[in-house]
């Protein structure tokens, strides 16, 4: 371990919470300081996660940047940063989906713009704090603590149903929470330490291995989320402004799948294999089921929110056919691996990929106040660019090969024909499935004759609609066309997860 | 080569984006930039073939880049040069590169000409990548890539309701094929460790014998997997049941028509099946799917066809109908016969479907032939080309048409496959009817539309229109007896196809010549059939009303079948769609709100809630209750440790 004397990661977690005090002094009317002030401390953290990126080491999976302090040396918690390869990615998607969203969320109009920008830039330090963290303390404290911002984000500016959501969303994440905390509890008395990786050696027996399995399963499970503790997303997603979408499905979702990789896989990996007959039909049920529910979608937001639910299914399944592959006597570490990778790729194409989904659905309905699909049709007659913009990302949606949406489940397509042709055959339904719910949605919302007076008199994409845009389809082409750029990151990282819980059983 | 082949490929892409970024505005370098993208494809690729024909060279393959490396698995997209990509690359480029010319007239007035050629070019592309393809992968790339671009190209014209349903279920249906495409493509690599063909066929021999279990039964690995990439093959090449996407997909421009049903997309599936002959070769039971398949979809569309009134979709049918032929050929294994016939098929299909197309134009927009007629003095040339492609169509002893079709034929008499053999010819039965159908009936009889004779100095269309229609009329007369010999019976394939052997078998035992071959055809059962249609058109077209109403209200319960297309109208239009949304309705409606969210989380709120609105009860906050409640547990208390 190299341990780097410049805090940078401190630096990269702390500089957008203070930009989100700095906001909150300012007078709301003065837009453009306001704005000026977020992109800045939007933008600082951006450049420093490419900084780090650029000198990161892609070729070891040892930790990097630590930050190492006492923080309650009497219960021997640690302020414990650093990052591998798995985090770095992570961190990248929450710094470029921020900046994004904050250089969008002024297209739209609202109230308080100082304390709508200031919550968000308060959501990326605390998201990029999770992704850093590695005392189990502290990721437990910005796992929990990212849950306000969004709450008071919804809570709001959000739309007429918003205090049920918003209550639903939090007792409901909390709730989880909860466990996961006593789980983290058990997990430290036993190592003496709150450092995540001293619960890795631990060696505990396999019915402990389950209660604890089980309370981690439900806490990330509802924050990813699973099937059939998704009915959060949808209400929180519609309710939510166009920007807390944006951040909601893009990145607050990969955390569950993040955690899971860094808590289930190498903590509970017994338990895991014992219980992967039951994880996997869960996350098909996911994929199958809640896709078929999002083609019943009347609501433009609901229906992408259920297609997360789904999308998500396949990040589930990526992990846990690594308990199956590895508990299998047949085991092959490079498909597991394979799997694993598959599961991180989706994480990420499905972060930019929603998050273009609901700024487009933010820009029609900034136009026609409403999101009801059956209200709007031929749009593209009157915003041709904006469609094509829509089509392609609901193109990526369906995981068309050349974007980001075809690598991840391709990947994990191939470790569960290895585990289980079965599974397969059911995983991929979703080529129909997702093509059905995203092509028809665009058949009805963008394609026809516009008839209706509102989609008429739609003025077309401004310049801070379409920048975001446009960078989000940059990435997705480029993850599309060369997925090796981001395996490099990943592959040491992921090796080494799978070599060190292969070793365990 | 390798900088030939890979310019090949980009040509067009190149094309594409230089037109979805526009540096010029004028319409006419959209159509230069259109043009001369793919015509840089189209003379390397003769130049290829010419090279290759000359020497057939071994296969050869380059890694263009690295997709992905995941551990010690690397995915790579490649190229592959040998005869069969070659002849492929010179049918796709040459076809395309007609329609190209052609779309420039056609397109001329519509208001996103430029969109269009945007689409043509990346359709081209995408077949191209298809067609080099080294591996797995890039296979299926290039195949969904296909799907997408005639996604966008049959719904090109985005306000007409019919296109954009058409497009969305062409999507669709291509989709549920894709999923046994890539279970297949995911089994390769679960089984052989790679996405390459080379590596695959290598590893042929070794899984022989592997079975795979799936809820307990076993398969055998290798027809697992010629079944599951057939499905892929059998949705992009239309075959029943995957093939009611073809028909609808009429509804965009004429010539994305041609260049769907004549060049790309369709013939994808044929050509897949070819390049991954030894897999085929070991995976009988599954040759004899596609064989019966085949057969079937060749005899039962091309009834379909004989029902129809809109032009375009008659030669749809007639498509699907031959596709059937060139699956039923893969599927005795004389793969090359498929190629030979999809090649001969990609000329006159063209050709037919851009004469369609200047019929069209002509009669402003009508499609229905039985409100035609006359058109034969109106537009001479639209006349003589489409009368060659109809006869090659229909296989009159000398044209292309006749050499690939009747081989494929006289195959299945030679082989002793008696029952589909008949099922064939009678094919050609039909085929005469249909197409003497369109010709009587377009070119014949009462000029009902009233369109005007063009003036002397005036032709029929505009140059970029009619020269096509004459070019593609060449080798839709002539290509197949000249490529017969050195194509099917020299060796050209060896490299790449294994059924050298049989074809050189079938050569010397039957054809001996293609003189010979000609000769020897009148007398086969084909050529009565020709005959029988020829003169059944002639009565019920031309002569007319006694003979065609006996036969059409005699067989009236038949007719209505058939326009139902054995009710496939029905269950991919209205069943399916409409069933799947309820079942989904259910699922959300039950499910998801009833179940989960009623039930168990607002249900557990409302507990929670009815709990402590009952304890809340207690806690009233006066100060008389309290002492009331703290007397009464005095007592009781009292009353229980008290020893009286």
């Amino acid at each position: 371990m190299s341990t780097n004397y410049f805090p940078l990661l401190s630096l990269l977690i702390w500089t957008p919470i203070l930009g989100g005090f700095l906001l909150l002094f300012i007078n709301e009317k003065k837009i453009s300081l306001i704005k000026t002030i977020g992109i800045i401390f939007t933008s600082i953290p951006l450049l420093l996660s490419l900084f780090i990126i650029y000198i990161f080491d892609s070729s070891s999976y040892s930790l990097q940047f630590i930050e190492n302090r006492k923080w309650i040396e009497n219960l021997n918690i640690n302020y414990f940063l650093a990052i591998d390869g798995i985090s770095i990615l992570f961190i990248l998607l929450t710094t470029i989906i921020s900046s994004i969203i904050i250089f969008f969320s002024f297209s739209e109009e609202r109230s308080q713009n100082n304390k709508f920008i200031s919550l968000f830039l308060f959501i990326e330090g605390l998201l990029l704090g999770v992704f850093c963290a590695l005392d189990s303390i502290l990721f437990y404290i910005f796992f929990e603590s990212m849950l306000i911002p969004l709450f008071l984000i919804i809570g709001i500016w959000g739309g007429p149903n918003r205090v049920y959501a918003t209550i639903k969303f939090f007792i409901y994440t909390l709730f989880g929470s909860v466990l996961m905390l006593v789980a983290i509890l058990y997990l430290a008395f036993k190592a003496n330490s709150f450092l995540i990786f001293d619960f890795y050696n631990l060696n505990i027996d396999l019915n402990t291995q389950i209660f604890l399995f089980l309370a981690f399963l439900i806490a990330f499970g509802i924050k990813i989320p699973m099937w059939p503790v998704h009915t959060w997303l949808p209400d929180a997603h519609v309710e939510a402004p166009s920007s807390g979408s944006v951040i909601l499905a893009a990145v607050l979702l990969k955390v569950g799948g993040y955690a899971m990789i860094r808590f289930l896989l190498p903590i509970t990996t017994d338990a895991g294999i014992y219980l992967h007959d039951f994880l996997i039909p869960l996350s098909l049920i996911a994929i199958i089921y809640i896709s078929l529910v999002a083609i019943a979608q009347q609501d433009m937001k609901k229906l992408i929110a259920y297609s997360s639910v789904a999308h998500m299914g396949f990040v589930t399944l990526g992990i846990f056919l690594v308990f199956n592959l590895v508990g299998n006597n047949q085991f092959n570490h490079d498909i597991a691996d394979i799997g694993l990778q598959g599961a991180i790729v989706q994480m990420i194409s499905h972060g930019l990929i929603s998050a273009a989904l609901f700024i487009c659905i933010g820009i029609i309905y900034s136009r026609t106040k409403t999101r009801m699909i059956d209200d709007q049709s031929g749009i593209g007659q009157v915003m041709p660019v904006f469609s094509a913009l829509m089509i392609f990302f609901l193109l990526a949606n369906s995981g068309l090969p050349g974007t980001s949406g075809f690598v991840g489940e391709f990947m994990v397509l191939i470790a569960s024909v290895q585990s289980n042709i079965f599974y397969a055959i059911l995983a991929s339904l979703t080529l129909v499935l997702a093509a059905s719910y995203s092509l028809w949605l665009g058949k009805r919302v963008l394609f026809g004759v516009a008839t209706n007076k509102i989609v008429l008199s739609m003025k077309a994409l401004r310049n801070d609609e379409l920048w975001p845009l446009l960078t989000l389809l940059i990435l997705v082409l480029i993850i599309g066309i060369k997925p090796e750029l981001v395996l490099n990151i990943i592959n040491e990282s992921t090796n080494h997860i799978i070599y060190s819980i292969t070793d365990k059983t | 080569m390798y900088w030939s082949a890979l310019i090949i490929i980009i040509s067009p892409l190149v094309g594409s984006l230089l037109l979805l970024f526009k540096p010029f505005k004028t319409k006419i370098s959209t159509s230069i930039i259109g043009s001369i993208s793919i015509a840089i494809s189209m003379f390397l690729s003769l130049l290829f073939l010419i090279t290759f024909l000359d020497n057939p060279e071994p296969v050869n393959t380059f890694t263009v880049y690295t997709w992905l490396e995941s551990s010690r698995y690397i995915f790579e997209l490649g190229i592959m040069i040998d005869s069969l990509s070659v002849f492929m690359s010179f049918v796709v480029t040459a076809i395309s590169f007609f329609v190209h010319i052609y779309s420039i007239g056609y397109m001329d007035k519509d208001e996103s000409y430029n969109r269009f050629f945007i689409y043509t070019n990346f359709f081209t592309f995408s077949m191209l990548l298809i067609v080099f393809s080294n591996n797995f992968l890039q296979l299926f790339i290039g195949w969904e890539l296909v799907g997408l671009s005639s996604y966008l190209l049959i719904g090109f014209w985005h306000k007409k309701e019919s296109a954009i349903k058409a497009n969305l279920k062409a999507f669709i249906v291509n989709r549920i094929g894709d999923i046994g495409l890539i279970l297949g493509v995911c089994l390769v690599f679960v089984s052989s460790q790679s996405l390459d063909y080379v590596n695959f066929f290598n590893s042929l021999s070794y899984l022989d014998n592997k079975s795979i279990n799936i809820l307990n039964f076993n398969f055998q690995v290798l027809p697992l997997i010629a079944l599951l990439l057939f499905i892929g093959a059998a949705a992009k090449s239309a075959q029943i049941p995957l093939h009611f996407w073809l028909p609808d997909s009429m509804e965009g421009p004429t010539p994305i028509s041609a260049l769907i049903h004549a060049a790309t997309m369709v013939t994808a599936g044929i050509f897949m099946v070819a390049r991954l002959s030894p897999l085929y070769d070991q995976s009988f039971y599954v040759l004899d799917i596609i064989l019966i398949i085949g057969c079937f979809t060749a005899f039962s569309m091309g009834l379909v066809a004989l029902v129809q009134n809109d032009i375009k979709r008659i030669i749809a049918y007639s498509t699907i109908s031959q596709l059937g032929y060139m699956t039923a050929a893969l599927g005795a294994s004389y793969y090359s016969f498929a190629i030979f016939h999809l090649m001969t098929h990609a000329f006159f299909k063209a050709l037919l479907f851009l004469c369609a197309g200047s019929i069209i134009l002509k009669c402003h927009h009508e499609q229905d032939i039985s409100k035609m007629g006359g058109l034969r003095k109106v537009m001479p040339i639209t006349f003589i080309t489409f009368t060659i492609a109809g006869l090659s169509l229909i296989g009159l002893p000398m044209t292309s048409g006749f050499f690939s079709k009747d081989i494929i034929i006289e195959m299945f008499n030679y082989e002793g496959h008696t029952g589909l053999y008949y099922m064939l010819v009678s094919g050609i039965f039909f085929t005469t009817l249909y197409t003497s159908k369109i010709f009587f009936k377009v070119f014949f009889g009462p000029n009902q539309l009233d369109i005007k004779e063009s003036e002397e100095n005036e032709r029929e269309h505009e140059d970029t229109i009619i020269y096509p229609l004459i070019i593609l009329a060449v080798p839709s007369a002539f290509i197949g007896w000249v490529l017969f010999n050195p194509i099917l019976f020299s060796g050209f394939f060896a490299s790449s196809i294994t059924d050298v052997v049989r074809t050189e078998t079938f050569y010397l035992e039957y054809i001996f010549s293609p003189v010979n071959f000609i000769g020897h055809y009148f007398f086969t059962l084909s050529f009565l059939m020709l005959l029988l249609g020829g003169i059944f058109s002639y009565l019920m077209y031309v002569k007319n009303t006694a003979l065609t109403k006996m036969i059409k209200d005699s067989l009236r319960p038949i007719n209505n079948i058939l326009l139902n297309e054995y009710g496939f109208t029905y269950l991919s239009n209205i069943l399916i769609p409409k069933y799947s949304r309820k079942f989904a309705n259910i699922l959300w409606v039950k499910s998801d709100i009833k179940v989960i969210d009623d039930f168990f989380i607002n249900g557990t709120a409302k507990i929670i809630f009815l709990i402590s609105s009952t304890i809340r009860v207690i806690q009233s906050g006066y100060l008389y209750h309290y002492a009331f409640t703290m007397i009464l547990g005095l007592v009781l208390f009292l009353f229980l440790f008290y020893n009286f």
